[in-house]
């Protein structure tokens, strides 16, 4: 006879049974737990706990400060950006500019992937037809046109290009190179590199990576012989696991943070200046006769900002005021002007050029940059007191903001925004945000719809300007030319904060916001 | 087996509807995944190119349609953020959420049960007092703090427990006490409640008349009468919990599912939204079918699919 499952014969007694036998199951486990190890790193373990999770060891399409400390230990470029944020040799030993658009580059004897198999020429033109083919790539919006390459011997090629790009050095620093025959057009999870590390484990959902030596590697052999890195979105979080000791160094910590370790024993802060712009952008799409397309007004609005309480008494000395268009670590970098607060100048400077009864729209991305609603308070007031109203707008973060910037979404005045020079390069920097043409502006692809033909005149001639001295003279006067429109309210450059165990040696944190995990030496 | 096959349509259509009303939702929301996915740098092309690519120029019946017709195939797209299955993003941290929901109801059970029958026991007392004070604290204490202060103290001041992660199964015991703090307050007070209604009862007078020891009249004669709220109780707990402990997870770094949705929230990656909300909300219904199934061993007189006899 069938017996109903509903019906069958599981007594309550039992059921309880089971229950008490799943509570001590519990209970012991947790209590073996306890008497467990605590989680602390190994003797030759580093431990690092990122606040991004790291979704791959690839950089197509992501590339966060982070990231890059951990990608280039395991995938290497022909170049990299060094600490003085000049592009030096890494897989190649030659990487020389021969004609106006040709580049002739010499791999390096000897180097080879973790798997012990050799770096080749034909790696490096699948790379690049990789990085140009991937949609919406980060590193491929810093290429005007991808190169191609010309096999000269196993070792030899040549980089072509139909226009100059005498930054080329610079951006393959960007293109990470992996056999030929894994690579893909999209961002690679595992996979075989170049580097003084190799994966031995990851978990990419959860943003945990376990990274062992390579005993292949063809340079000097790494510090460590562990390398585990963690996510950990709560800052605070990432603070107690480095008091604890369960993680030795955390990166892109707020000054708040580093106060609170500041001081404590075992625990060393670092700082560095970033490669990073962060600025209140006026909107440069008003037409003409409104005030604000016009630049002595942008100016006398400068006026109105107390730069210097800002920096000091809302961003307690953790960022630097901008005295130029790009950030003072970038190469080619020149000081072009200062911010003046006077707010009695700006209010008659205001009066004079008959803009008086000013109301402006401030709008920005929650997270666009530290203390980001304090700063926008903070010029709100500045403002009213030189008869400038104000309204704030905060979008959440993965909003509707791009299209706002577009001028797609509503109207606005200044949006608050930040823009990273990864390459090092203050050409690159110009070219992202004060390049902008008619053409590019009739698809909305200009930054904040800044088109001033003469500056953008000047970008396309150091861009393609062969001669490194020529080429920095232009620099110099397109960043001036570009200060001289009064771009931003205010600009400030952040600091890149970093806390570490001091059992960490030799961590130099460079301009770029990241460290070569190779020089990373474990005291005791 | 015809009540659990109704129950199982039921399930399938409870899901269906949730995971329809999440993709519209989603796409209603503000937000643009190419310009997410491609960052604030990409030009107009660049983006009609990625909204291609992710179909996302297609109206919205259309897109509607590819994503049904792929549930069917058991594919739910690719995550943009991640560039691999969906699904398989998802049930990489599945287990973790598993691992902490399990250990936290099974603690909150081991604590709030024998508490709660404490307190039924000695209602109206100090002690039942001074038991509801602590225990209402502890419904009060929002799950950041209590993590902060917990990690503060078992990591830091006394470092005997791990600050963060799952590398050991002593990463476990801190998200599970904090998760289970709240649960505790919850459920010891709804014990308490059901359990000094049944010791008040007339029939258990008349049990206790009888020379019946207190131990059975409390454990078995009102608990018995008192399990199905109580289960029930822990059943809703438990599924809400597979939903992702967002903040705990946060604050220990648990890679669970919770702080994958909010990832996914951020970056608008509808295929890992799609793919969280339908693996969260199948979880759940079989939940709660278990829960369901377990009344009649829970007490005879109930069955499945008719009235309870009273």
């Amino acid at each position: 006879m069938t017996v109903p499952f509903a019906d069958h014969q599981v007594s309550r007694r039992s059921l309880l049974r089971w229950g008490a036998a799943a509570g001590a199951f519990v209970a012991v486990t947790s209590l073996t737990a306890c008497a467990g190890p605590t989680g602390l790193p190994g003797k030759g373990t580093l431990t690092l706990a990122l606040n991004r999770s790291l979704v791959s060891l690839d950089n197509k399409l992501n590339q966060f400060d982070a990231a890059v400390t951990v990608q280039r230990a395991v995938r290497q470029g022909l170049t990299e950006i060094g600490p003085d944020i000049t592009p030096r040799l890494v897989l190649a030993d030659r990487f020389e500019l021969t004609a106006p658009t040709q580049w002739t580059v010499h791999l390096r004897p000897g180097i080879r992937y973790s798997d012990g198999t050799p770096v080749t020429v034909e790696d490096v033109a699948t790379a690049l037809e990789m990085y140009s083919k991937v949609q919406g790539g980060f590193v491929a919006s810093f290429f005007p046109e991808f190169p191609t390459v010309g096999k000269i011997d196993d070792s030899t090629f040549t980089l072509d290009t139909k226009k100059p790009l005498p930054v080329l050095d610079a951006l393959m620093a960007n293109i990470l190179i992996t056999p030929a025959a894994a690579n893909k057009p999209a961002e690679l999870q595992g996979g075989v590199g170049s580097g003084p590390f190799l994966v031995t484990k990851f978990n990419r959902g959860a943003g945990t990576y376990s990274l062992r030596r390579n005993e292949n590697y063809w340079g000097e052999a790494a510090g460590v012989d562990r390398v585990e890195v963690q996510f950990l979105a709560e800052e605070s979080s990432r603070v107690i696991a480095l008091r604890s000791g369960a993680v030795d160094v955390i990166d892109s910590i707020t000054p708040d943070s580093a106060t609170q370790l500041q001081g404590l024993p075992n625990i060393t802060i670092q700082r560095a200046s970033a490669l990073r712009m962060n600025q209140i952008f006026f909107n440069f799409r008003k037409p003409a006769g409104h005030p604000l397309a016009n630049a002595k007004v942008r100016e006398a609005l400068t006026m109105a900002v107390d730069g210097h309480a800002l920096v000091h008494d809302v961003l307690v000395g953790s960022v630097i005021q901008a005295d130029g268009v790009v950030p003072p670590s970038t190469k080619g970098y020149v000081k072009t002007g200062e911010y003046v607060y006077d707010p009695a100048e700006a209010r008659r400077r205001l009066a004079s050029l008959g803009a008086t009864g000013l109301t402006l729209k401030i709008i920005w991305e929650t997270g666009e940059f530290a203390s980001d609603a304090s700063i926008m308070e903070a010029l709100a007031e500045m403002f009213g007191q030189v008869g400038v109203k104000t309204t704030l707008q905060e979008f959440e973060a993965g909003g509707d903001i791009s299209t706002w910037r577009q001028g797609r979404g509503g109207e606005w005045d200044l949006l608050g925004n930040g823009f990273g020079g990864p390459t090092g390069q203050a050409i690159n920097v110009l070219q992202g945000m004060y390049a902008g043409t008619a053409e590019k502006e009739r698809t909305r692809d200009t930054y904040q719809g800044y088109v001033q033909p003469a500056v953008a005149s000047l970008i396309a001639q150091a861009s393609s300007e062969p001669d490194e001295k020529a080429r920095d003279a232009i620099v110099v006067k397109a960043q001036q030319a570009a200060w001289d429109t009064w771009p931003c309210v205010w600009q400030f450059v952040p600091k890149s904060i970093l806390a570490r165990r001091t059992r960490v040696q030799d961590l130099a944190l460079s301009d770029s916001n990241s460290y070569p995990l190779t020089d990373v030496h474990l005291e005791g | 087996m015809t009540y659990i096959v109704k129950r199982l349509g039921q399930g399938v259509l409870t899901v269906f509807l949730t995971v329809s009303t999440v993709f519209i939702l989603i796409r209603l929301a503000p937000g643009n995944p190419a310009v997410a996915y491609a960052g604030p740098l990409a030009t107009s092309a660049q983006l009609a190119q990625v909204r291609k690519q992710f179909g996302l120029d297609q109206p919205l019946i259309v897109q509607y349609g590819t994503f049904i017709r792929q549930l069917l195939s058991g594919n739910l797209g690719t995550s943009y953020s991640f560039q691999a299955p969906a699904i398989q993003v998802v049930l990489e941290r599945l287990p973790f959420t598993l691992t902490l929901a399990f250990a936290s109801i099974l603690l909150a059970a081991i604590v709030s049960i024998p508490l709660g029958v404490w307190m039924a026991r000695r209602t109206d007392t100090k002690k039942e007092l001074g038991v509801n004070v602590v225990s209402i604290a502890g419904q009060s204490m929002p799950d950041f703090w209590t993590g902060i202060l917990l990690l503060s103290v078992f990591a830091v001041v006394f470092p005997i427990l791990p600050a963060s992660g799952f590398a050991t199964w002593a990463g476990l015991v801190l998200p599970t006490v904090t998760v289970a703090i709240l649960q505790v307050a919850l459920i010891s007070r709804l014990v308490r409640r059901e359990m000094a209604a049944n010791l008040a009862a007339p029939y258990l007078t008349i049990a206790r008349s009888r020379g019946v020891s207190e131990r059975a009249l409390t454990w078995k004669y009102a608990m018995g009468n008192s399990a199905i709220p109580v289960f029930t109780a822990l059943g809703t707990r438990f599924a809400a919990m597979l939903n992702g402990v967002v903040v705990v997870e946060v604050v220990f770094g648990w890679p669970g599912v919770g702080s994958l949705i909010v990832r996914a929230l951020a970056t608008r990656d509808y295929p890992l939204i799609q793919a969280t909300v339908l693996i969260t909300a199948l979880l759940a219904v079989a939940v709660q079918l278990v829960v369901d199934l377990a009344y009649p061993l829970l007490d005879p007189r109930v069955r499945l699919g008719k009235a309870s006899a009273s």
